[in-house]
């Protein structure tokens, strides 16, 4: 109504999130100062940019590309990416052939290191359900087109091991620096809910 | 336990720390063998979804060795085990409406497992 200043009141699930953090404060359970270091450090620091590093790099180096694909937790780290959910990691690439798909049923294992913390709609049962059911389904309704000659395969990370797509390498980038490259390479896109450079 | 001083966050989220377990445990199966989901319904946790329980898949990849969560969960112990990352055709999970190309790739403990 015009005119009428109020705030509307904060949305259910951070009303939740702020009775948890209280509680746990007051318990002396976490320090206020780890949490913001926590949230500070997945803000800033870790995130889909890493990943996207990781994929230009392996576009540009066919060396590292074979060491990614046979030592991923390994090769990663070469680019100073490591640590809690991603310690055991598989990077499965995409080709003409072959579109991956990562998905966790059970829940939401996604890898950290390289993508940072997974969004809401990896983390709902819809997408969970379908992406086993019916790929090709979710891919379209993504905007990603998959030839009826392409074969899906869909991972479904149920154990310790996390996995990142390696998105193929968009045509007429022949000429492009590593940065661009990675410019190129969404957080879609190694999910497999994308191709690079998809607009 | 103590909190997690802040002064901790970096090396320890940075650091991670991998849940393998380091057992000489003997691989119940290897690649290309053929295998059958458990049709098990534990009260408890399980990391064996239920659209895989009874079936048939082909060992792709061995993992190693890690603890089991059905155990680990419930205070029981690590029981370590091989796990395994198993290939099921999308044909054989979801009919033959499915494309016959198209498969389901996931990690299963040695427990969850048959020999097909």
């Amino acid at each position: 109504m015009a005119g009428h200043d109020h705030t509307d009141p904060p949305s259910d699930i951070a009303l939740r999130v702020k009775a948890l953090e209280s509680l746990l404060l007051e318990k002396g359970l976490v320090e206020a100062e780890t949490l913001d270091a926590i949230v500070e450090l997945y803000e800033h620091n870790i995130g889909p940019k890493n990943g996207a590093q990781v994929v230009a790099r392996a576009w540009i180096d066919p060396e590292y590309k074979a060491r990614l694909l046979a030592d991923p937790t390994s090769a990663i780290a070469e680019l100073g990416f490591s640590g809690v959910q991603g310690e055991d990691m598989v990077v499965v690439e995409n080709t003409p052939e072959v579109h991956n798909l990562l998905v966790c049923t059970l829940c939401s294992c996604y890898p950290w290191p390289v993508l940072g913390l997974p969004p809401v709609w990896y983390k709902a049962a819809p997408y969970r359900a379908r992406a086993v059911s019916e790929p090709r389904s979710v891919l379209e309704e993504f905007g990603v087109d998959i030839g009826d000659d392409v074969e899906v395969r869909v991972w479904d990370s149920t154990a310790e091991v996390r996995y990142m797509v390696l998105p193929e390498r968009p045509d007429g980038t022949e000429d492009l620096s590593e940065e661009e490259l990675a410019a190129l390479v969404t957080r879609d896109s190694m999910i497999g809910t994308a191709r690079a450079g998809q607009e | 336990m103590p909190a997690l001083p802040a002064d901790m966050v970096v090396p320890v989220f940075m650091g991670g720390a991998s849940a393998r377990i380091d057992a000489d445990v003997a691989a119940k199966f290897k690649a290309g063998d053929g295998v059958i989901a458990r049709n098990i319904n534990p009260a408890g946790h399980t990391r064996l979804p239920r659209y895989l329980r009874g079936k048939r898949g082909t060992i792709h990849k061995v993992h190693g060795v890690f603890g089991l969560p059905d155990t680990m969960a419930h205070g029981g112990g690590e029981t370590p085990q091989n796990v395994y990352s198993v290939r099921f055709t999308a044909r054989e999970l979801w009919g033959a409406d499915a494309s016959a190309r198209d498969s389901l790739y996931v990690d299963m403990w040695d427990d969850y497992l048959d020999p097909a």
